[in-house]
Parts: structure tokens; sequence; C-alpha cells
């Protein structure tokens, strides 16, 4: 379970970030009083476009990121308080943090393992299973630096979620994956959340949030929007499809029209 | 497994897990300094046997018998092209021969005053005129100011020809040369053994220990916070159910192994380099002793190993410090080049510095006061209340810096930029 409370992030911009964003404000507000529930067995998708605020709110919930104003509840832990619980429940998997590439995905899952205070013969059942979906075998003793970008990815996923976590947060999970392995990796949230955990998906492809969110949450510009089920939104925004009501919700909230 | 464990083990395997990077931080540096101070030892035994070897061209001018008798007694015609001349025939070409002595062609003019007999027979009595005896040469030249020395003071087994001249010029004058001799002079040297074998490598040694350190922990320490941040690898240790103290210290005691390791191996290729050194170049080669003129007993060394570990502890310290509040490698490097001038020029003021009376607090500066400490243990000199001292004031600054490294893994500006 996530529960995010009046969510607010503001970033102090330096003078080079000042030039950079062409504004005279030394603050950015990247996350403005943002409240959203994540339940366990369902998948919430998080859609906005680059830059509305997405990644930022994510790397609250798990902990890299402390919020400005507003409080966040991992499985009942407080994110501020107790971090090290929050992180102990959570797999958290963002295109900026990767795995090392001097290390094959083998030797990375079993040091993220014993990271978490697993035993080894815990860890071997796991390393089964998630190397058993995502097909990682085949590789799995190649230094990652040597891996195409699907399978880095997928060894990536495999590796967060080594220690069974209840919560999945996962950003922009198929960026840069081809179709074939953003469906084995799509299927597999749809597996977790069958096993009652929660999963937190960030994405901005309108179809990938279609088929595979329960509930959708749409930021824009910081703030949060929309927030239902598809048909919830759809009906709302009298629109065909999410895309037809992602560009009228855009288009109401968009700061810079 | 603790956290700190699994991580200095996964620091540990990345370097051991690679052989290039084994080969470039351990065996490469080795075989660099081996081959280095060999061809030292090789450039300067060359020079110095080609120096020795040269035939030098001399040009020696109103010789009398006596200066030939002496030229042949301290053979000094024998490895030398002399041409001897008289005052006219100098005179036609003096500057023409000065030139050569300018520009290397020839090595050195011997000149005798004309009327030099004239003057050595009639002198009788303080005032009167002494003949002259004028050497020109070149002091920019080697092989010029090598024949000047070997013409007037000799060589280790032959008399040099001034004196030898000097010599027979004064037993014609005063007969029994004893006379001269009013007493004898004996040198009675009173001196610690080990201090007096181990003064060079005593001035050397700190220097050295901390420029080796300092390099060692600076390869392994950048990449390990900086590198991994630009990565983004670090993030996800973060991600992680442990404490920051708990990764920051594994980061810590990895590098202190990993620099600690690669100075051993710079101090056991000195060990073999020096000795290389000296076969090839000579006695004379700059510590050509190598490290042997010391000996410690068991509780120096245990001294001089914690002054080690303590100076380890700091330097990977300070350079995992600024790396990590460094936005990149590239500004992580410049942001530790300073620091490296700073701690080179600390470990340098030992070298010249003198006596024994250094008051208690100036051990407790980080790196100088360590410096000092290892320069003592090399004299026996070093007193158990300075070595504390040193250790303190260097693990103090430490321990703070690493609360401060575990802090900015907490600090999303530094790790996120945020």
């Amino acid at each position: 379970m996530i529960q995010i409370n009046g969510l607010t992030k503001i970033y102090k911009l330096n003078a080079k970030k000042m030039q950079e964003l062409k504004t005279k404000e030394n603050t950015k507000v990247a996350v403005n009083n943002v409240s959203l529930e994540a339940k366990p067995g369902e998948i919430f998708g998080l859609l906005g476009p680059n830059g509305a605020g997405k990644t930022t709110t994510l790397r609250c919930v798990a902990t890299l990121l402390k919020p400005t104003k507003g409080d966040i509840k991992v499985c009942g832990f407080d994110t501020k308080k107790e971090g090290q619980k929050v992180r102990d429940s959570i797999a958290f998997l963002t295109n900026e943090i990767k795995l090392d590439p001097n290390f094959s995905a083998d030797y990375m899952f079993k040091f993220f393992g014993h990271l978490h205070g697993m035993k080894d013969e815990q860890i071997l059942a796991r390393q089964e299973e998630l190397f058993g979906v995502f097909g990682i075998n085949d590789f799995k003793n190649k230094k990652i630096e040597e891996l195409s970008t699907g399978m880095k990815q997928k060894s990536a996923i495999a590796v967060s979620l080594v220690h069974d976590p209840k919560v999945v947060i996962f950003d922009e999970p198929t960026s840069g994956l081809d179709i074939v392995t953003a469906r084995s990796v799509t299927d597999y949230l749809k597996y977790l959340r069958d096993q009652g955990k929660t999963v937190i998906v960030s994405t901005h492809i309108m179809s990938e949030a279609e088929k595979l969110s329960d509930r959708i949450g749409v930021i824009i510009g910081g703030q949060k929007v929309e927030e239902g089920t598809l048909s919830e939104i759809l009906e709302k925004n009298e629109a065909a499809d999410l895309e037809d009501a992602f560009f009228k919700l855009y288009s109401k909230y968009n700061p810079e029209k | 497994m603790s956290g700190m464990s699994i991580i200095i083990k996964k620091e540990l395997k990345r370097v051991f897990g690679d052989k290039k990077l084994v080969f470039s931080m351990f065996i490469l540096p080795a075989i660099i300094m081996i081959a280095l101070y060999g061809l030292m030892g090789f450039a300067m035994g060359a020079m110095t046997s080609d120096i020795e070897e040269h035939e030098n061209k001399v040009y020696i001018v109103n010789a009398d018998d006596r200066l030939k008798a002496a030229i042949t007694a301290s053979e000094f015609d024998k490895n030398n092209d002399l041409t001897y001349m008289t005052e006219s025939e100098y005179r036609a070409q003096e500057q023409k021969l000065s030139d050569e002595i300018l520009n290397g062609d020839s090595q050195m003019i011997v000149y005798l005053d004309p009327e030099f007999e004239k003057k050595f027979t009639s002198y009788s009595a303080a005032g009167d005129a002494i003949p002259q005896l004028i050497i020109s040469y070149n002091t920019t030249e080697n092989y010029s100011s090598n024949t000047y020395s070997i013409f007037v003071a000799g060589t280790e087994n032959k008399p040099g020809v001034v004196d030898a001249y000097r010599t027979m010029l004064l037993q014609e004058r005063v007969g029994n040369l004893d006379i001269l001799n009013v007493f004898d002079m004996q040198q009675n040297i009173i001196q610690k053994e080990e201090k007096a074998k181990s003064q060079f490598v005593a001035m050397m040694l700190p220097y050295m220990i901390i420029i080796m350190l300092f390099a060692g922990a600076m390869s392994a320490g950048v990449d390990a916070m900086a590198g991994e941040k630009e990565r983004g690898t670090l993030a996800s240790m973060l991600l992680s159910p442990i404490k920051r103290t708990s990764i920051a210290s594994g980061k810590i005691i990895a590098m202190m192994i990993l620099s600690g390791l690669s100075a051993i191996v710079y101090v056991v290729s000195m060990m073999i380099a020096m000795p290389v050194m000296s076969a090839l170049g000579g006695e004379n080669t700059p510590m050509a002793g190598g490290l042997g003129g010391l000996s410690l007993d068991l509780v120096q060394g245990l001294e001089l190993g914690a002054i080690m570990l303590a100076l380890v502890f700091l330097f990977v310290s300070i350079i995992s410090f600024l790396a990590i509040r460094a936005k990149d490698t590239k500004a992580a490097s410049s942001l530790i080049s300073p620091v490296y001038i700073v701690v080179m020029v600390a470990g340098m003021l030992t070298m010249f510095m003198s006596g024994k009376d250094v008051p208690i607090y100036r051990y407790f500066i980080p790196v100088y006061g360590n410096a000092v400490a290892i320069k003592d243990i090399c004299n026996g000199e070093l007193l158990t209340s300075n070595f504390l001292a040193s250790l303190a004031g260097t693990v103090l600054i430490a321990i703070v810096l690493t609360i401060g490294i575990a802090k900015s893994f907490d600090d999303e500006k530094v790790m996120f930029n945020a």
C-alpha cells in the first residue's frame, strides 16, 4: 500500500540551472500537493508528459528524495522516519539507477539479495524463478556492460525484485525495450498484481497505461489533475480513448498554454 | 554478513575480478618503477663512464720539466691529448683556443707564467713576486670540469698534477717537507649507529610513504565514489535497506585495503629498483643502498604500520569525501589535485627539518605530524606521546570525513543534483 498525502517537492535552483530553465525564480515546484493511494492487488498507472513530476514523486516514495511538504507511507512506514523499512518493502526501478556494469547479473542478484539480508538458499530460489521468467539464464554470467539494452533492463528488473517486495515501483519500465521484451515486462507486472502486490508504474505511453493500469493518475505540471479507472476518466472527460482524455486534460492544465 | 562486509567484498571483487585492473593497479606500476630506476641507473652509469673514458684535449703553455714530470707521475697524459706550446705559439692563437674551450672542442688550457722559474728561484721574503699558474676551463661542460678536477685534485688512486707539482717545488725550496707539518689531526666521530645508517632514508621515507599512499588512494577512490555516482550504480545501493554509514565504511575500508596494497607494491618495487639502479649506475648513485640502511625493531615496525594505516584512512576519506561531493569524475579529479599538492608539501617539509624538538601539538597536524613521526621512527627517536598524538589528529579528521560521506549519501542535492 502506498499513501501519498499532499506531497510537494520544491527544488532550489542554482544560477546555472536558473539560466538553463530561463527563469528568474530560484526555486522550482516539481510536485505540487499531490495525494494518491495505490492499493495491494492493483496496478496504479502514473501518466504524464516528460518533466511533469512523475519521477520526482516516485523517488520521494522510494526515499531517495525528501518531500518538502506532505508525507508518504509505504506499507504503513513513513518514508522520512523509517526509510530503511520502506526500502526493504519496495522494488524501485528507474532509468537513471543502474546495475554496476563491471559485474554479471548473477553476481548483482546475489549481492542485492545479501544486502536485503537474504540467505543463499532463498536467493537461489528467487533467482531460479525470476531468471526463468525473464530468460536471463543464457546471459547471467556475462558482464552487464556486455549486454543489450533489453537484457540490461530484464536483469535490472529481476535484481530489483530479488527480495520479493510487497510494493513494486517501476518508472517507465518499458522505455527503450523492443515489443517482445516490453510485453514480458508488462505481463510480469500483471502477475505481480495478481499475487497481491501493490504496483505503481509511471509511463507516457498511453496504450501501455490503458492496457496495464487498474487505476490511473494523470500528472501535469507537478499537479495531479485526474484520478480514476480508465472508464471513469473517459466518461468524465467525454473521450473515446485515454490519449483523447489526456490531451483534453493537457490543454486545460498545461501552465504554458 | 553485515551490510558493510558485503560492500567490502563487492568493492574488492570489482578490482580483483578484472585482470586488466589488477595489472594496471598493481603490476604495471611495479614494472614501470623497476624499469625507470634501472634506466636512470643505466643512464647515470653510462654518463659517468663516458666522462671518465673521454679523451680530453688539453693545451699546456710554457711547461717546465717539473710540470712534465708531475704529469707523467699522475698519468694525466695517458687518456688525454696534450699539446705543449711556447708563449709565442700560444699568443698567436689565444682567442681561437679560448673559443675552443667555450664551444667544448677542447677542455682546458694550463698556462704557466713565462717567468715562473725566475720568480720561483728568486723568492726570498714575503712581498716578493710569486709565479702564476692559470687554468682556463668551462664549468658548463662536463668533460671540461672533470678534466680540471682530475688535473688539480687527481682521482682516488692517482694524485692531481697540481698537487704533485706543488710538492716537487716545495721539496726543492724547503728540503724536508715534514717541517711544514706542525700537528696531526684525527677525527673522532660520535653518533647513533642507526641514525647514521638511515639518515638519508629518514629524510626521504616520510615523503615517499605519503606520496605513494595518496596516489594509491586516488586511483581507487575517484572511481569508487564519483564514478559510481556518475554511472548511477551508487543509487542502486542507496535503495537497499542498510545504513548509509555501512555503505560509506564498507567502501572506505575496501579502498583502504586497495590503496594499502598498492603502497606495498610501490615499496617492494622500490626495494628491488634501488639495488637495480645502483648495480647499473655504480655506488655513487643516490639511494644506492636502497631502504637497506633502515632497520626497525618490532615496536617501531608496528608504529610505522599504525601511522601508515591512519594515513591511508585519512587519504581515502579525503578523496572519497571530495569525490562524492563532486558532480562527476572530472570535477572530482580537479578538486583532489590541489589537495595532492598540499599533502606533498606537508610531506616534504620534514625533509628540510633539523633538530628534534618538535612541540607535541604539531604531531596532531594530519600528514605533517605523521611525516615527523615517521622520520622519528627512522632515527629511533619517536616518543609514545608524540606517536599517539600523530595518530589521534589523523584518525579524528578521517572519522569526521567518513561521517560527512555517509551524510552526503543522504543529501539529495549531492546524490541526485536535486
